[in-house]
């Protein structure tokens, strides 16, 4: 079903297989929009290009903040009910230019700000692997879509570890380009110097070569960088000659035992095919998840100003006030508790009197982060190896109560995205049936090795065993 | 008690270029409402801004005209509130990384003479849409045609005095910033607009007294009284025991009045902080000083350079350089080869008569400098040149010396016309003619003034009078 | 550092939403607890303080002053609530006249 070299993969075919996988998905709650009639229109259009494309008839699910304009986008907010855009995201158009399908909008975390798809305003996501857990968020339904088999590659998005986080909890791959790599055109923006378009793979060569289509730069995004698009990486034999970086701060004592043993296992196999593996130290980190509550809300409070119902989304709700009668209510009542607390969190650590404390001190902290990476990156490790979530997927409802205990399900993917790093996870084992991911961090645009270093990984590790 | 008045400006220029700030739609005036409008100004989900390069080559230019320091790195800040006609619910701006800072501008002010008065800043910023609140019943109309025209912020120091010295502070910041092409400056289309702080205090006193904003005025006069009026407001509020309370205040311009506007709201917090979606504007040093040498001779400059190389007074060169087009015309026309006084005296007349009623030059440089050759050579007479300009004007084709001819206005010089005509005077006027001859050498005007009547004006005065020498000088 | 139910109702005020009674004790409550947590920024020594960080490029990159606006697939009427004779429409505000 993922594209393979030689004989074409025929759309119509490939739509009919898509549909069914579809519905036979559809109890996973992962999906927001599809159609028979848009998926047989992909289809068409793949079919009459003269030359197949890169990803050949590749059908690709679309986490549900990225802009499509035959398909409603609604970020799994009332707020936007019924929005469908008069445009699409840059990454839409070079996704189809290189013949993908576009399959379905996925279930998210309403506007991306979650850790476990739970936030959704049209219900949780169901993770593949058990379906009273989650599967990780805020791309949780892209994951899921990814790991049930639907689709062999989707889009999410990553702010602060949005795409690795739910390839962890579901068992699949999950690519962070560096920042500025892929444009943000179309893309709905939460916090908008970490948002990054990221990759679900069922394989690293699937999330490699949807990551080499949709990176380059664009001129609709002034935050992308002005360097050619990244290339699939050609496969390495083995690891001699490439340092990796163990951080102590990503291994507490207290870490799941699943979790360490795969990690444990992990980098026995990295020193069995000739890389080798060292311990070091990033000392900034615990600092890293507290700047993120400050910068990311702080730009999403600003960010989602513009939903105040009167260019789009529902219409006036209660519209028999003023006009900020009308805006109270619209966003009082579109927007879920998740989003009102972290929009509230963004005002006030911008307000008055607060702007310096908060989030001139959150920036600058920032900095410090991304300094530790730079030092090790400098000192000769090529690649950091880490765990990907302290644990394997939660339990559904389990952390709903406590906004902070679920904001440290993040705690060790947050740190790449305030440094702009390129990082993906893998999935390397089973503990009690449930997948564990390991993390990879590489410098900045070194996706092309990182993912080169995955693939060796991919083919010496087996995800599907339990590592204890 | 003498209280003295305490005023600032913050004038809006929209920048001239075609398209919008951070998007490529047109900025055209008068379009369908909603039709020059894509998703980054319609604040659509997933837009993203991308600056016009033009957009900041016009605001440097015009920093560098208003004298200020240009920064090479600026930053654009998000300033944040919610209204209709701000599509994103922030307004992309600049606030403390302006592009510009420390300028000023030097004019002749009604009530110190020649002053200075310091800018503060100068930044860019995207403009809002418009709203039309009496087009539906019960509701506010929004066109977001104009969110995310350019805009250059330029904010002067409370350095003003008076209601007339503000409004002669604009007069000259608006010439400033035509000269240097940055922006059209039409306070009726818009393209300028002016709020004004004021405050007063007692004579002598040092420290500021509490200032009110005083918004809508749609003319430079309406500015004037708008501040003449605020500042009565305040004197009387203070003279009668009460204090001065930092409102914003609308002109009515059909009364003459402030009002405080209706909304209590508290002065606004607009949490800025740097854009996240625009990284910082770095300009080279090269180009800002490319910026510096391509900026057209300033007002101030031209003013200068006419009186020195034309040799014309200061009220005259004053008066050719109130708009650059008058001052080009000028020199164009002394270019083609006419005497630079007469080419002044000209402009200053009836060009500029036509020019402040049609906006146009219709007599080309060439043309005028041709009709004023004709004048000095006696080929026309100065009354005459007159109606043939008006001519010119309206038949935009025609040489000058044609259009003499076809109104019968070409002055005859041909000797032997002359001759006849100041022959048949001589012969009509016998007494005079002996009386000349005796000596009354006045009655020169007389003869000259006959044979003008007896050829109906044709006769070139000039060259009547050595005939008449001649003749009258013969004897019998 | 403890943040009371006013300055919360006057954050929600300056963010335009309406916060029901029932749910502002949890609200306050909430936001406790996380401005606490990210306050453990306090502990960062002002000398180790850098300066801010960009993620992306250095300098922006400016585009020409050409019309290339992106063209929209539907029209503004189609996506607003309210919508007559080519403009948005809001409920009337007073404040100020028209600019």
């Amino acid at each position: 079903m993922s594209g393979k070299v030689g004989k074409r993969e025929s759309g119509k075919a490939t739509a009919r297989e898509t549909i069914a996988r579809l519905v036979k998905a559809e109890p996973l709650n992962a999906v927001l929009h599809w159609s028979h009639e848009l998926l047989d229109a992909e289809a068409a259009r793949v079919d009459a290009m003269g030359a197949p494309g890169a990803l050949a008839a590749m059908p690709i699910a679309l986490k549900d903040n990225i802009v499509t304009v035959e398909q409603p986008t609604t970020c799994a907010s009332r707020i936007l009910e019924g929005y469908v855009s008069p445009y699409n995201a840059t990454v839409v158009d070079r996704l189809r230019a290189a013949g993908a399908m576009i399959a379905a909008k996925t279930n998210l975390d309403e506007f991306a700000m979650g850790s476990s798809t739970e936030h959704s305003a049209f219900g949780r996501v169901k993770n593949p692997h058990d379906p009273s857990r989650v599967p990780g968020g805020s791309s949780g339904g892209s994951a899921a879509l990814v790991a049930a088999g639907v689709v062999p590659a989707a889009l999410g998005s990553e702010t602060g570890g949005s795409v690795r986080q739910p390839a962890s909890f579901c068992g699949v791959v999950g690519v962070k380009p560096s920042y500025g790599r892929v444009s943000r055109y179309g893309l709905v923006a939460f916090g908008s110097s970490l948002d990054c378009v990221s990759v679900f793979g069922r394989t690293v060569d699937d999330a490699s070569r949807v990551l080499s289509t949709i990176s380059g730069p664009d001129p609709f995004d002034a935050t992308t960088v002005n360097r050619p698009p990244m290339r699939v990486p050609k496969p390495l034999a083995d690891l001699r000659g490439l340092t990796f970086g163990l951080p102590r701060e990503y291994f507490p004592t207290d870490l799941d035992a699943g979790v360490a043993a795969a990690l444990r296992h992990t980098a026995d196999r990295i020193r069995q095919v000739g890389g080798e593996v060292r311990e070091v130290s990033l000392p900034n980190s615990s600092y890293a998840v507290p700047t993120y509550y400050i910068i990311a809300p702080a730009e999403a409070a600003a960010n989602l100003a513009r939903y105040d119902g009167v260019r789009y989304g529902p219409g006036h709700i209660g519209s028999e006030g003023d006009i900020r009668a009308l805006y109270r209510i619209t966003r009082g009542e579109g927007f879920g508790e998740e989003v009102r607390r972290r929009i509230l969190v963004g005002t006030y650590v911008l307000s008055a009197g607060y702007y310096d404390a908060y989030y001139r001190k959150a920036q600058r902290v920032r900095a410090l982060i991304a300094e530790d990476f730079r030092q090790l990156f400098d000192a000769g490790v090529d690649l950091l190896l880490t765990p990907t979530t302290p644990t394997p997927a939660f339990k559904a409802g389990e952390k709903t109560e406590d906004p902070v205990a679920m904001y440290l399900a993040d705690v060790f993917v947050c740190s790449m995205s305030l440094a702009g790093l390129p990082a993906l996870s893998l999935p390397v084992g089973r503990s009690e049936g449930l997948p564990v991911g390991a993390q990879l961090v590489a410098p900045h645009f070194e996706e092309e090795r990182m993912l080169a270093v995955a693939g060796v990984l991919e083919q010496n590790l087996d995800a599907g065993a339990e590592v204890r | 008690m003498a209280w003295e008045t305490v005023i600032g400006l913050e004038v809006h220029v929209q920048l001239r270029t075609r398209t919008k700030m951070f998007c490529g739609n047109r900025t055209a005036f008068g379009d369908p409402p909603n039709t020059n409008v894509c998703p980054v100004c319609l604040g659509l989900p997933g837009a993203l801004p991308v600056p016009n390069a033009e957009a900041i080559r016009l605001a440097v230019r015009g920093a560098i005209a208003l004298g200020c320091t240009i920064h090479e790195t600026s930053v654009f800040a998000r300033k944040n509130y919610f209204y209709p006609d701000l599509p994103k619910g922030y307004q992309i701006s600049q606030f403390d990384r302006p592009l510009a800072t420390g300028g000023s501008v030097t004019f002749e002010s009604p009530d110190r003479g020649r002053m200075r008065v310091g800018i503060t800043r100068l930044h860019v910023e995207e403009d809002a849409g418009k709203l039309l609140h009496d087009r539906y019943p019960g509701k506010t109309a929004v066109d977001l045609n104009r969110a995310g025209t350019p805009l250059a912020e330029i904010v002067s120091e409370p350095d003003l005095r008076s209601p007339a010295e503000a409004r002669a502070y604009l007069t000259v910041l608006r010439q400033i910033l035509i000269y240097a092409g940055v922006s059209e400056c039409s306070m009726e289309q818009g393209s300028l607009r002016v709020d004004a702080n004021l405050s007063i205090r007692p004579g002598g006193v040092t420290k500021l007294g509490t200032k009110t904003e005083v918004k809508n005025m749609n003319s430079f006069a309406n500015v004037e009284r708008a501040l003449e009026a605020e500042r009565e407001r305040q004197v009387a509020l203070v003279e009668s025991g009460r204090r001065v309370e930092q409102v914003t205040l609308l002109f009515n311009a059909a009364t003459g009045q402030v009002k405080p506007t209706r909304s209590k709201e508290e002065s606004h917090d607009y949490r800025y902080f740097p854009d996240p979606d625009l990284p910082p504007l770095v300009l080279a040093a090269a180009w800002i000083a490319e910026q510096r040498v391509a900026l057209p001779e300033l007002p101030d400059a031209k003013r200068g350079r006419l009186e020195n190389e034309y040799a014309l007074s200061a009220q005259d060169a004053r008066v050719l350089t109130a708009e650059a087009s008058l001052a080009d015309y000028f020199e164009s026309v002394v270019e083609a080869g006419a005497d630079p006084k007469t080419s002044a005296n000209w402009v200053m007349g009836d060009v500029m008569t036509s020019y402040n009623e049609t906006g146009s030059f219709p007599v080309s440089p060439p043309r005028l400098a041709a009709l004023l050759a004709l004048v000095r050579e006696g080929i026309v007479s100065h009354q005459a040149a007159k109606r043939v300009y008006t001519e010119l004007a309206m038949f935009t084709d025609e040489e000058p010396q044609a259009a003499a001819g076809r109104l019968g206005l070409v002055q005859v010089s041909d000797q032997v016309a002359l001759s006849g005509w100041v022959d048949e005077v001589l012969a009509a006027h016998p007494n005079e003619v002996a009386r000349f001859r005796g000596g009354e050498a006045k009655l020169m005007a007389f003869f000259v003034g006959q044979v003008m009547k007896r050829s109906k004006g044709k006769a070139d005065p000039k060259g009547v009078q050595p005939v008449l020498q001649e003749r009258l000088l013969q004897t019998a | 550092m403890s943040i009371g139910r006013d300055e919360v109702l006057h954050v929600a005020k300056l963010a335009e939403l309406a916060v029901r009674e029932s749910e502002l004790h949890r609200l306050v409550d909430n936001l406790n607890r996380i401005v606490n947590y990210v306050a453990a920024l306090d502990e960062v020594p002002a000398d180790r303080i850098a300066e801010p960080y960009l993620a992306g490029p250095q300098s922006v990159a400016l585009r020409e002053d050409v019309e290339a606006a992106m063209p929209l697939a539907r029209p503004p009427a189609s996506m607003a609530p309210e919508f007559a004779g080519g403009f948005y429409l809001v409920p009337r505000h007073g404040a100020m006249e028209d600019q």
